[in-house]
């Protein structure tokens, strides 16, 4: 049986964007960094990071690939406020497959953030024990606020048919 | 390169919410976690991602630049878990490392558990804290 859907279909080659209402602030870098338990002072020490060659401080690179600052949604039942795609695929369980990441350089605290997610491909596959899958591919670019180039993520999404897998 | 080794305990799962404004029940919420059957609540994938830069910038330091990183999820992290990053090098070129990593739980004991992550790739820039987009 075919999991791509008409409805999942569609859904190939459009975008959706979204532009955070604010920039990013250096706070955002200092608290992404003490959740991880990196105390580089790249992330919380303006004249050490400049010390480096830096402006000022930054924030650990996954940062902006992460947060879902940028999407300004509300919060779903779910607890997710970030960029969903909302495809559902009945008799299927969802998982995450990897992530893709380029950095074109750190992130600034003035940085406002633009994130363009398209996807890109769908693949169907067969896992291991015969099960079928559909691999949704995705790819975001973030950009700043003078159109300057900060990072792409390609992320895979898999929904693996139910009863099957193990 | 050197290991990197964490545990992930909740308080720091609900800092990484707080950090990435993801506030999915299942990171942190017991009722959520009983509902799908898991032993605790899972940390986020992407967690890993950070923890493998984050293991290069410890062992290179400020004046290099992760400029790409792949990884691929294996397995789930359930919180209090601890996990170790390791890598090795696998090309050097003028100004730049190619490394293959990956991240696996480590048990009470030291030993091996599940991977987690595998296989990671990570192009590392050398000679500026700074990536080729800079200006």
């Amino acid at each position: 049986m075919s999991l791509i859907t008409d409805e999942v279909r569609a859904l190939l080659g459009t975008t959706k964007v979204y532009t955070a209402p604010e920039e990013l602030g250096g706070a955002a870098g200092r608290y992404f960094g003490l959740a991880i338990g990196d105390n580089n002072p790249l992330y919380s020490d303006p004249e050490y990071a400049r010390s480096q060659g830096l402006q000022g401080v930054t924030a650990p690179l996954t940062l902006v690939c992460e947060t879902n600052q940028y999407a300004n949604l509300p919060i779903a039942a779910d607890g997710y406020a970030g960029h969903v795609w909302e495809i559902e695929i009945p008799g299927t369980r969802k998982v995450r497959g990897g992530n893709w990441y380029t950095f074109h350089r750190r992130i600034r605290p003035e940085d406002v953030i633009t994130a363009t997610w398209e996807i890109t491909d769908l693949a169907e596959k067969k896992t291991s024990t015969g099960a079928d899958m559909l691999v949704v591919t995705s790819a975001a670019t973030y950009t700043n606020q003078h159109g300057e180039e900060l990072a792409e993520n390609k992320e895979t999404i898999i929904f693996v048919q139910s009863g099957v897998a193990k | 390169m050197p290991v990197l080794e964490r545990t992930i305990n909740l308080v720091d799962m609900v800092a990484y919410a707080g950090a990435t404004w993801d506030w999915y029940r299942l990171h942190y919420d017991p009722e959520v976690v009983a509902e799908n059957g898991l032993p605790g609540p899972v940390v986020d994938g992407q967690v890993f991602g950070a923890l493998l830069v984050e293991q290069i910038q410890d062992w290179l330091g400020p004046q290099s630049f992760t400029h790409k990183l792949d990884f691929t999820f294996r397995n789930l992290v359930f919180a209090g878990e601890t996990v170790r990053c390791e890598g090795t090098i696998t090309e050097v070129g003028d100004e730049y490392l190619v490394l293959e990593q990956r991240v696996v739980v480590v048990g009470e004991d030291g030993s091996e558990g599940r991977t987690v992550a595998a296989p990671a790739h990570a192009t590392v820039l050398l000679g500026s804290a700074d990536g080729p987009g800079a200006r």
